[in-house]
């Protein structure tokens, strides 16, 4: 009983304030306590990016960004919900880029405010999974998609970056794009277009029965 | 009740990294392992469906709760709904739903994709293994199909899995063509994994991210597409015309607490499977969103169900630290070469067999005492991730980057440290029956992935689901775009609610429960007085 009492943690979140056990991340806190919570809940495991969280740790001024379910509370912690992430305003399609010659050109007409990067460092800071995210813009700009893709591996388009951005780059939007035109111009594995080709000319056939 | 088992101290004390473990050998009398230890076959743990097209079918009594559950709307609840038309209603925004829907939508149909949290929260998400194709030379479509029947147990509907299999290398080319990225040898080549009762390297994969980087992408196509996408939109009622075809659907708001009346001349239902139910009490590594909602759906809607006692538990769920207790890890581990241990020390089952006898043997070491026990209730046997970095240096980094978060999350190390495993529910392996279009057995209902049956018979291997939801996420996609075409906008209703509470009535079944069940009961969704506006004319009923 007493072990137990010892253990429990005093937490502030969307402020209702909350006793529980400091091994619980702030979702599974919430609903020890009683509180409903369905907003924001996604994969539980850190990687659809629905949990999105501010968090402030006692005797601290900064505020981080984190993901809720991977964050555990801490004594005196608070924490703010931030329920809806904006859209990004940027559009198109991987079939307008005819050829991957185009590419850059392509990303500076859909990306026009990449370029604008202040090198504030904002997305960087706020990325919950720890990604050289204004790096990823650079190597984008510069028309290094493959290397900027690979910055990336880890998003999981929380769009905390985006928020932080000044000047509305939305950078894990120009990750994912580095990500995307380099498989599409780029991925062409010999094992699967051989066995795509065997398909086309009717050999592997299935059994009937 | 089981014995007990080693304490995980002692059980740690004894551990140490090596390089040779003696193998377990083939199971002997597999049928008699899953009797005696498969969670489906606990006893008591099927009742009779008695309400519904399956009315005398066996079913998972959990699952037969949310299906013979009473709806949670009725007519009142729409008066002065707002009413909108589509072509084509995808409901669900996982891998199935954005396939189906950006198929069907550069097919020229009108589509709307509703989700209940946000576009691309879903197991989709969550998938860490791979998905199957066979590339290799040494590999072909039929010997996929042979392994997915016998792995099954010979219980699926063998012209699914022709069509599945035969799709499975086109499957990957329009992932690719998506913006979807694979690990690949140092000359370009798709690198393949192998699954847990498979005769061949046939998953490609991505690190243990697959799912995320498929997501991601399929995502960003959505949402760069003129799919119109309602997210927070959980749809409680299919809409239903004279004919008793498929209408369209009832979609309720938490964004503003209103329901809107979709009008569709089909409707794919891609909403996924059952986890967050928590069947036989296990943990899950399932998405929160997980809740059975479209079987619920199609069922009242009068769509055949089939195989609904058969659940597929995953062997490696982390179970200590309790706080991750079900967090998945991929079965990509065991097939790089990790061994499972018991308390003693001992390889106990081919690390590589079917996840039903892999999962079943575990169970059956915890039971036995061989297992290791950490406190009240929560034992498990090692994943050997030491024995695997020792004989294959510096695979862990490369492959398995999620598995390293995971250890971190965890407090363990797991380059000296063994992590302690338990099953976690994991699959729904059946779910409405369709056919190779993805149409179920009411005209105009389509659906597709995780809620649909038949594919994985009894029991699936990995990489079959990500190739299922895109497979038959295309297929449906494009026949219901095409169908959608000739026809035009009926009536609709919710007429077909009225007859499920007849049925009800008549077999005496009580009324209090209210399906789709939308959330988990630890989230406390009806309790929680945001959606109030959603419950206004529920105290009136009968």
């Amino acid at each position: 009983m007493s072990e137990k009492t010892e253990n429990l943690v005093k937490v502030t979140i969307d402020g209702k304030e909350i006793l529980a056990p400091g091994k619980l991340s702030t979702i599974q806190a919430l609903w020890h306590a009683g509180y409903p919570r369905v907003k924001s809940v996604g994969c539980l495991e850190g990687v659809c990016g629905s949990c999105r969280i501010m968090a402030r740790r006692a005797g601290s001024t900064e505020v981080t960004m984190e993901l809720g379910c991977q964050t555990l509370i801490e004594e005196g912690m608070e924490v703010s919900f931030l329920v809806f992430p904006t859209p990004s305003h940027h559009t198109y399609e991987l079939g307008e880029i005819r050829n991957s010659w185009e590419v850059q050109a392509h990303f500076s007409r859909i990306f026009p405010e990449a370029d604008h990067c202040r090198n504030c460092h904002g997305c960087t800071v706020s990325c919950p999974k720890g990604i050289q995210v204004e790096r990823g813009v650079e190597l984008a700009v510069k028309g290094r998609f493959r290397e900027a893709g690979e910055l990336f591996v880890e998003c999981v388009m929380c769009n905390f970056c985006m928020t932080a951005c000044p000047e509305f780059i939305a950078p894990n939007h120009v990750g994912i794009f580095a990500r995307r035109v380099t498989a599409y111009f780029h991925i062409r594995p010999s094992n699967l277009i051989n066995r795509l080709e065997k398909l086309r000319r009717g050999e592997l056939q299935i059994r009937d029965q | 009740m089981a014995m007990q088992g080693i304490p995980y101290s002692e059980a740690l004390r004894n551990y140490s990294v090596k390089t040779f473990r003696e193998p377990a050998g083939e199971v002997q009398e597999p049928e008699q392992l899953l009797r005696s230890f498969h969670p489906d076959y606990y006893p008591g743990t099927t009742v009779t469906l008695r309400v519904g097209v399956n009315r005398g079918d066996a079913c998972h009594h959990q699952l037969a709760e949310v299906l013979q559950a009473d709806a949670r709307i009725d007519e009142a609840d729409l008066a002065g709904a707002a009413i909108r038309e589509t072509d084509v209603l995808v409901i669900g925004g996982g891998g199935a739903g954005c396939a189906a829907a950006l198929v069907a939508a550069r097919a020229g149909a009108r589509v709307i994709l509703t989700t209940k949290l946000r576009l691309g929260d879903s197991n989709t998400v969550m998938a860490e293994g791979g998905i199957q194709a066979s590339i290799e030379k040494d590999d072909t479509p039929q010997m996929h199909l042979d392994d997915t029947l016998r792995a099954g147990h010979y219980r699926s509907d063998r012209r699914l899995v022709a069509r599945m299999v035969a799709d499975g290398p086109d499957v990957i080319r329009w992932l690719i063509q998506q913006g979807m990225q694979f690990d690949l040898d140092k000359y370009g080549d798709i690198l393949l994994r192998r699954a847990g009762g498979t005769s061949a390297n046939r998953v490609a994969y991505y690190r243990d991210y697959t799912g995320l980087e498929m997501m991601r992408v399929l995502r960003e196509s959505v949402t760069n597409s003129n799919i119109e996408v309602l997210d927070y939109s959980p749809a409680v009622e299919l809409l239903s015309n004279e004919e008793g075809h498929c209408g369209g659907a009832v979609i309720s708001s938490l964004k503003d607490y209103s329901y809107t009346l979709v009008k569709a001349k089909a409707v794919i239902v891609a909403t996924g499977g059952i986890g967050r139910m928590h069947i036989n009490g296990f943990p899950t590594s399932n998405h929160f969103g997980a809740t059975g909602d479209g079987l619920v759906l199609a069922y009242r809607l009068g769509a055949g169900l089939r195989d609904l006692d058969s659940f597929q538990y995953h062997p490696s769920g982390l179970t200590w630290p309790q706080h991750l207790a079900g967090t998945l890890i991929t079965e990509g581990v065991r097939s790089a070469g990790a061994y499972i241990l018991n308390g003693q020390g001992e390889r106990f089952v081919d690390e590589l067999e079917t996840r039903d006898l892999v999962s079943s043997a575990i169970l059956r070491e915890c039971a036995e005492g061989r297992g290791v026990e950490v406190g009240d209730d929560i034992r498990g046997v090692w994943l050997d991730t030491p024995g695997l970095e020792l004989r294959n240096p510096g695979t862990l980094a490369a492959r398995f980057p999620k598995l390293i978060q995971l250890g971190k999350r965890s407090g363990i190390d797991l380059y000296h440290q063994p992590l302690l495993i338990y099953p976690t529910l994991h699959y729904q392996n059946g779910g409405v029956v369709i056919d190779e279009n993805g149409c179920s057995s009411v005209p105009r209902l389509y659906c597709v992935g995780e809620v649909s049956g038949g594919i994985h018979g009894k029991n699936r291997i990995m990489g079959n689901s990500l190739l299922e939801i895109i497979s038959f996420g295309r297929r449906a996609g494009a026949h219901a775009a095409e169908k959608s075409h000739r026809r035009g906008h009926k009536k609709v209703s919710i007429e077909h609610v009225s007859n499920l509470r007849r049925e009800l009535t008549l077999a005496e079944m009580p009324m209090e429960k209210q399906g789709p069940a939308l959330f988990p009961e630890c989230a406390k969704f009806e309790n929680d007085s945001d959606y109030d506006g959603l419950r206004r004319n529920r105290k009136g009923r009968p």
